[in-house]
């Protein structure tokens, strides 16, 4: 992101990405449930400049309809939060009054059923903007979703938040949607975990984070909005192994990385004995796996149509596909490891 | 055991240097040889290390996997000629290799399944990276998810059977019992996919086909036995399950043996028909590891390992034929003995011990496992006569087709033979007659065992 801003000449942004690095401590650090309202507006707030850019007027609408859906989630966050002190003086996770302050929450972070406006909104941001909302913007409503949260409600978001995230990126074709609805996917994952601890949420979403790093800087440095896009580049052999290898490992195969943040969670699944719902997670895991080989079929196949007018100038951002591509094959043998 | 690994992992900055195709080639071989020499005893585990170990069954399937990755790139040898992405084939290979080893020699299941799954995305890559035709993408994803589909409850009974027991290693297992139906399912599941039994064999026939000669010889040769070691592996604390419910997988797997024997016979693709007499033999296996009685484990590995040489060495000569002709199917493939009457040797001999004529191997697989799965029903004679005399009816087929008759009159010319194809056939059958001599010789101990 950091790199973004300065390459496109724009730091006057910086400083509403510090505003929003803080609004997030903000929010997650406070005492008082007034605290994590007003973190959570200071978020808004200043996640707005960072995505509307006047003179793109697809920007601009994106940014209007983020505020309208984000500001009434707060809005009706600030309201249940007021109704639990004046009307309900109990520390009872498992009532109704619960079930209202998750779902503002799960509505802020784009999970279902409150989904509608996350494929939407990604479609109209660039991909940096992407990286920022699908995962800076999930650390503050997910470790306030773990400070009140009614159990079985969150299961059910669960089980919606996994078939929702699956069946829906099967019939996409833009990059982006494809990655919201993964996106959508790992959010039940990540609900899952954060009800369990917070720490086993922080492992998968470090992961989670790292993986969707390295894809996203992929498509950012290739330029790359739409599956068509896929074949139609000349990318040379080791990009086309990075994609391979960061799809297969977020579609949590082994022997990459991403096994092991969901082999874990399966682990505590399984103690806390949910064994339907393991199932749910496998099912909707193999659906997921379904689109991404969809995307890598380029990089599957060796020898596709290389077409001479598309000349891809990489010359100065090279060093960033390295790197990714070293984390991608090492983290390979890095799994291994974990295990012994 | 770990040297082997780091020879292998060695090996992997040798496949992207210049001109070392062979070397690799010859490296596999050399540690083939040195595998052998390892001290092997019959009735325990033994090479124990950190993580590693070694029992009979993981020795012959270890022996088997470096075998045929040798084999493999030694018959892919037109990639190398033809300079198509050899260095990254080599790779694959070496991985694939790498990914098998470990699969069958660590002694924690969790890892054991860890493995069991990587070896299927270089396999993946084999199929859609080198194959032929376009229907490859449809063959990858059908082995990608039926085999996904079968071990992701595998992995949930692996993690439910460590909270459980504690415990992972495999040899500790042998004395717990689980008695759960749905833990039974899933583990075994996932194995009776990769096997393949019947109803769920239809990634089979399209990625054996579709894949190059080296992905098929792979699959054919160790990919279905990884399903089997996982059976003879994980039966051991499910075997009171079992007892009640194995009548099951055996009846769908013989009658499925019957049905798809009988397909053999309606195929055009040589290799279609040698995947599906695959799936006919496999289906024995299944049978006699499921009727849980000594016999049916020793026919059903010793079954395993002669099908494992005689397949991928069904498919390398498929592959010769398809290099020269450049098709597959039996009406242009015919009257081959005119013009490669020593080839005609190779394919009797494979063909024969295909169809398990004596003194092959597979036919001590086979009567050990007839004699096992007469002595859990007799019905089963009908069934496995049937699977027996179908499977010589189709090898029959199979080499009067190809060999016999008068040859396809749209032939122009292509060269005869090859020398390096002499060698890969050679070691084929010499690895066929030696693990005769030592199949008979544990025949023989089994013999005096009782």
């Amino acid at each position: 992101m950091f790199f973004f801003i300065l390459t496109n000449n724009n730091s006057n942004k910086m400083f509403f990405l510090f505003i929003l690095f803080f609004s997030t401590l903000i929010s997650i650090s406070s005492n008082s449930w007034f605290g994590c309202w007003i973190g959570l507006e200071i978020n808004l707030l200043s996640f707005i400049p960072l995505i509307s850019n006047s003179k793109n007027l697809l920007s601009v609408e994106t940014s209007l309809k983020y505020f309208l859906t984000q500001s009434l989630a707060s809005i009706n966050f600030l309201f249940m939060i007021l109704i639990k002190f004046s009307l309900l003086k109990n520390f009872d996770m498992n009532n109704i009054i619960s079930i209202m302050m998750n779902s503002s929450l799960l509505m802020k972070m784009g999970s279902a059923p409150f989904h509608f406006w996350f494929p939407n909104i990604v479609e109209g941001l660039s991909w940096m903007n992407n990286f920022m909302l699908m995962t800076w913007q999930k650390i503050s409503p997910m470790i306030l979703l773990s400070y009140y949260f009614n159990k079985n409600f969150l299961i059910f978001m669960i089980i919606m938040n996994l078939i929702i995230g699956s069946l829906g990126g099967l019939n996409q074709t833009s990059l982006r949607k494809l990655l919201a609805f993964s996106s959508i996917n790992n959010l039940g994952w990540m609900i899952f975990s954060i009800m369990i601890s917070e720490n086993l949420w922080l492992f998968y979403f470090l992961i989670y984070s790292m993986m969707i790093f390295m894809m996203i800087s992929l498509f950012f440095l290739m330029n790359m909005y739409f599956m068509n896009q896929l074949f139609i580049n000349n990318m040379n052999f080791f990009i086309k192994l990075n994609l391979l290898i960061n799809f297969l490992s977020l579609g949590g195969l082994p022997p990459f990385m991403g096994f092991m943040p969901k082999w874990i969670i399966i682990n505590f699944l399984l103690i806390n004995k949910f064994y339907f719902l393991t199932f749910i997670f496998m099912m909707t895991s193999l659906i997921i796996i379904y689109y991404y080989i969809r995307i890598i079929y380029s990089s599957f196949m060796f020898n596709y149509f290389k077409m001479k007018w598309v000349n891809l100038l990489m010359k100065n951002n090279m060093s960033l596909i390295n790197l990714s591509s070293f984390i991608s094959i090492s983290s390979m043998i890095l799994s291994t490891f974990i295990f012994m | 055991m770990m040297k082997f690994l780091f020879m292998m992992i060695f090996m992997i900055p040798l496949c992207f240097m210049k001109n070392m195709f062979w070397l690799v080639q010859m490296m596999l071989f050399f540690m083939m040889f040195l595998f052998m020499n390892l001290n092997l005893n019959i009735m325990c585990f033994f090479n124990m290390s950190y993580m590693f170990y070694c029992d009979i069954i993981s020795f012959g399937l270890i022996l088997l996997s470096i075998w045929i990755c040798s084999l493999m790139i030694m018959a892919s040898e037109s990639l190398f000629k033809l300079n198509f992405y050899f260095n990254f084939f080599l790779f694959n290979v070496i991985f694939l290799l790498i990914m098998l080893y470990l699969t069958f020699s660590v002694l924690n299941l969790l890892l054991f399944y860890f493995f069991f799954e990587a070896s299927l995305i270089p396999t993946l890559l084999l199929i859609i990276g080198w194959g032929y035709q376009p229907e490859r993408i449809q063959a990858g994803m059908y082995l990608l998810f039926y085999t996904l589909f079968g071990s992701l409850p595998l992995l949930m009974g692996i993690v439910y059977i460590f909270n459980d027991l504690n415990t992972m290693t495999i040899y500790f297992l042998k004395f717990f019992n689980m008695n759960m139906y749905l833990l039974y399912i899933s583990m075994i599941f996932a194995f009776l996919v990769k096997m393949p039994m019947y109803f769920v064999h239809l990634w089979l026939p399209k990625a054996h086909v579709e894949a190059p000669v080296s992905g098929s010889m792979i699959l054919a040769g160790i990919m279905l036995k990884l399903g089997g070691y996982g059976l003879l592996r994980v039966m051991i604390f499910l075997q009171e399950v079992n007892l009640k419910l194995n009548y099951i997988w055996i009846i769908i797997s013989l009658v499925g043996g019957l049905f798809i024997s009988m397909k053999c016979f309606c195929q055009v693709d040589m290799k279609s028909l040698i995947a599906y007499s695959s799936v006919a033999h496999m289906s024995m296996v299944i049978g006699g590891i499921m009727v849980m009685n000594y016999w049916g484990f020793i026919g059903s590995y010793i079954l395993m390992i002669s099908h494992g040489l005689c397949s991928s060495g069904m498919f390398c000569l498929a592959n010769i034929n398809y290099e020269r002709l450049h098709s597959r199917s039996l009406y242009i493939n015919s009257g081959m003995m005119n013009f490669m009457p020593s080839m005609s040797l190779w394919w009797f001999l494979l063909l024969s011990s295909n169809m398990a004529a004596p003194p092959s191997l597979n036919l001590l697989g086979e009567i050990s496992l007839i004699n096992s799965l007469v002595s859990w029903s007799n019905i089963s004679m009908i069934l496995l006569m049937m699977i027996s005399f179908f499977s010589a009816g189709y090898s029959l087929y199979l080499y009067s087709y190809i060999q016999h008759g008068k040859y396809f009159q749209g032939l122009y010319s292509f060269y005869v033979w090859f020398i390096s194809w002499v060698f890969i056939i050679i070691f084929a059958l010499i690895s066929f007659k030696y693990d005769n001599f030592k199949g008979w010789f544990y025949f023989y101990l089994i013999l005096n065992k009782k």
